[in-house]
This record gives C-alpha cells, sequence and structure tokens, in this order.
C-alpha cells in the first residue's frame, strides 16, 4: 500500500507491505508529487529484526524500517534526525538529549506541568531538524515515542540541552567541542558514507546556530523552571 | 592502508574526529590529539606505516623512537575498531 506524506517540509511517499505505519503516520497526510520515495521489502524487515532487541511484530518493524530510510535521505535537504523529548515553549523550540533512560521525556513532562499551555510537545522521542540558513527548526514526526507524545508541528529551534540526571539542579551553558560527542551520538548517523558526510557538517552548523547547555536535573517541577531560566535568552 | 570508506574523518573547529557510519560495528567516536589527527589525515589515501612514520617525522620535532611508537599505537587502535582496511 502506498501513501503520501508530508514530514519537516517534505512530501514522501511511503511504499509498505503492513497497514500500521500509515496508521502511524495519519496525521500528516498530504498530496502532491513526492521529493522522495521510500519502499520497503522483505530485507529491511529482516535488517531491522536484527537490529531490536526485543521480538516485535513485523508491523511495528516496518515503520522503523520507514524512518530509517528517510533519515539516510533527509541531510539531502539539510535535515537530520535526532533522538530527544523537543517541545516548543512561547512558540520557541527546545530539545533535550541524553542516552535513553536519563529522563528527557521526564523532564519534558515537567515543562508541561510548569508551563501548562504556553508548552506544546513537538515530539518526544525522534524528531526532525532541518539546518536552514535562518537557523534550526524543530519539526514533529510520526515517530513520537512510546507515549506517542508531540503533534504535526514545527518551532525554530532555541537550545539543544545534554541532560544528566544530578541531586541538584544546575544548568550551564557548553561549548561546541563539549556538545559534538553527545551531538554525534545522539543524532542518526547514515549507513551511506557521503549522508554521514553531510550529516556531520550539519551538526556543525546546528551547534553553531543553537544555544547549547549541559542541565544537572532532578526530577521535581523546580527542574523545569531552572532549566527555563537558564536557556532564556540564549542566541 | 587505509581508512576503510565506512569511517569518516571529520574537522570541527580544529579538532579531528573519526566518525564511523550506520553500518560500523563500532558505534563510537574517536577524538584524537594532533599526532592522530596527523595520522588520519594521511590515511584518507592509501599509504604504510613507514611512509607516516616519514610525514610525521616531518612534521613533529620528535625522536624516531617516540614517532614510531605513536604511530605503531594509532595503527593498533584504528585496526581494533575496524577502522583500517589492510
Amino acid at each position: 500500500m502506498t501513501k503520501t506524506y508530508r514530514i519537516a517540509e517534505k512530501t514522501i511517499e511511503i511504499a509498505s507491505l503492513f497497514e500500521a505505519v500509515h496508521r502511524l503516520c495519519a496525521d500528516y497526510r498530504a498530496d502532491g508529487a513526492p521529493d522522495f520515495r521510500v519502499a520497503i521489502t522483505p530485507h529491511d524487515l529482516d535488517a531491522e529484526r536484527a537490529r531490536a532487541a526485543e521480538t516485535v511484530s513485523d508491523a511495528y518493524l516496518e515503520t522503523l524500517a520507514v524512518y530509517r530510510k528517510i533519515a539516510e535521505i533527509m541531510p539531502r535537504y539539510d535535515t537530520v534526525l535526532m533522538h530527544g523529548s523537543a517541545l516548543a515553549l512561547d512558540g520557541e523550540g527546545y530539545l533535550f538529549t541524553a542516552k535513553s533512560g536519563t529522563g528527557k521525556s521526564t523532564h519534558a513532562r515537567l515543562w508541561r506541568e510548569a508551563f501548562g499551555a504556553r508548552a506544546v510537545m513537538v515530539n518526544d522521542d525522534k524528531p526532525l531538524v532541518r539546518v536552514a540558513s535562518g537557523g534550526a527548526i524543530v519539526y514533529g514526526t510520526p515517530w513520537n515515542g512510546k507515549h506517542r507524545l508531540g503533534a504535526n508541528v514545527a518551532a525554530p529551534l532555541r537550545a539543544v540541552c545534554l541532560l544528566r540526571r544530578a541531586e541538584e539542579n544546575t544548568i550551564c551553558r557548553i561549548t561546541k567541542s563539549d556538545a559534538y560527542p553527545t551531538l554525534v551520538r545522539q543524532i542518526y548517523r547514515p549507513a551511506d558514507p557521503d549522508a554521514l558526510r553531510r550529516t556531520l557538517a550539519l551538526i556543525d552548523r546546528l551547534a553553531d546556530s543553537v544555544g547549547l547547555y549541559r542541565l544537572g536535573c532532578n526530577m521535581a517541577r523546580e527542574a523545569a523552571i531552572i532549566s527555563y531560566n537558564g536557556m532564556r535568552g540564549a542566541t | 592502508m587505509k581508512l576503510n570508506k565506512n569511517f569518516i574523518l571529520h574537522t570541527a573547529g580544529g579538532e579531528t574526529v573519526l566518525v564511523p557510519t550506520g553500518s560500523a560495528s563500532f558505534s563510537g567516536i574517536v577524538r584524537g590529539n594532533k599526532t592522530l589527527g596527523a595520522v588520519l589525515g594521511l590515511l584518507e589515501k592509501e599509504t604504510t606505516e613507514a611512509e607516516i612514520i616519514a610525514a610525521m617525522r616531518e612534521r613533529f620535532d620528535a625522536p624516531e623512537d617516540v614517532i614510531a611508537r605513536d604511530v605503531k599505537e594509532a595503527l593498533e587502535g584504528l585496526r581494533k575498531i575496524g577502522a583500517l582496511d589492510p
């Protein structure tokens, strides 16, 4: 089955073996000539199965395979997939990144609790980030984590915040060199060498165009306030 | 020998890093000192250990045995993570 979607300002035709990916992407349906096409084969499912940590359905594996293919192509359009939780506060994007299990989603929830309707979830797991000439933009995508938090929205990305757990809440601005290893680890690294070259160049530009911060945080609501105050007024 | 095509050399902010593609089995990134950066740069083209040592001797003011040891260590490290083609 084949349908067309609009994700991060690109029109993408997805040809799948199962229905699940189309249900996942329903909020992103669009018409028009695709910028590119993604077609899944049984071989793609085998490759995802080999990577999967647990036994999951082929239909679910296909959703992963589709996003992997999209992420391989997106660097052509100055866009990368970043592992993290992204939200917009008063229309400006903030992206929290860290390895899985650190508490990105928890911290984003604290922002929603602290700021109410001012905070809008963009994507709780795998947003796309386009590094445009005027600055970076974070986009919601259908792949928004196990709690399905996010929406088909975009926001100019003000800051990327590297998060780690701590007893006390502290935030400080960090340099590109400090942030670089984490950014490289948390941004999708294409299998194609040329796409990786473009990705690394985009990471450089991203690091130059947003504020970079390191947050040590606990799970109290105060963490959201300290985090926000630390990043407000960033470039 | 030469850098494997699944390892991309990238210089950012004066620092050289070696980053594997998504299809390499190694998933870390390699950040090196000046020596490693220079060795990596030379490995972008087909070369030999002797050629690397000779080039490093022109670039760095250090005794030959020190340079030879550093180069050997760097190459061993790269080989271990699959970053070198024979």
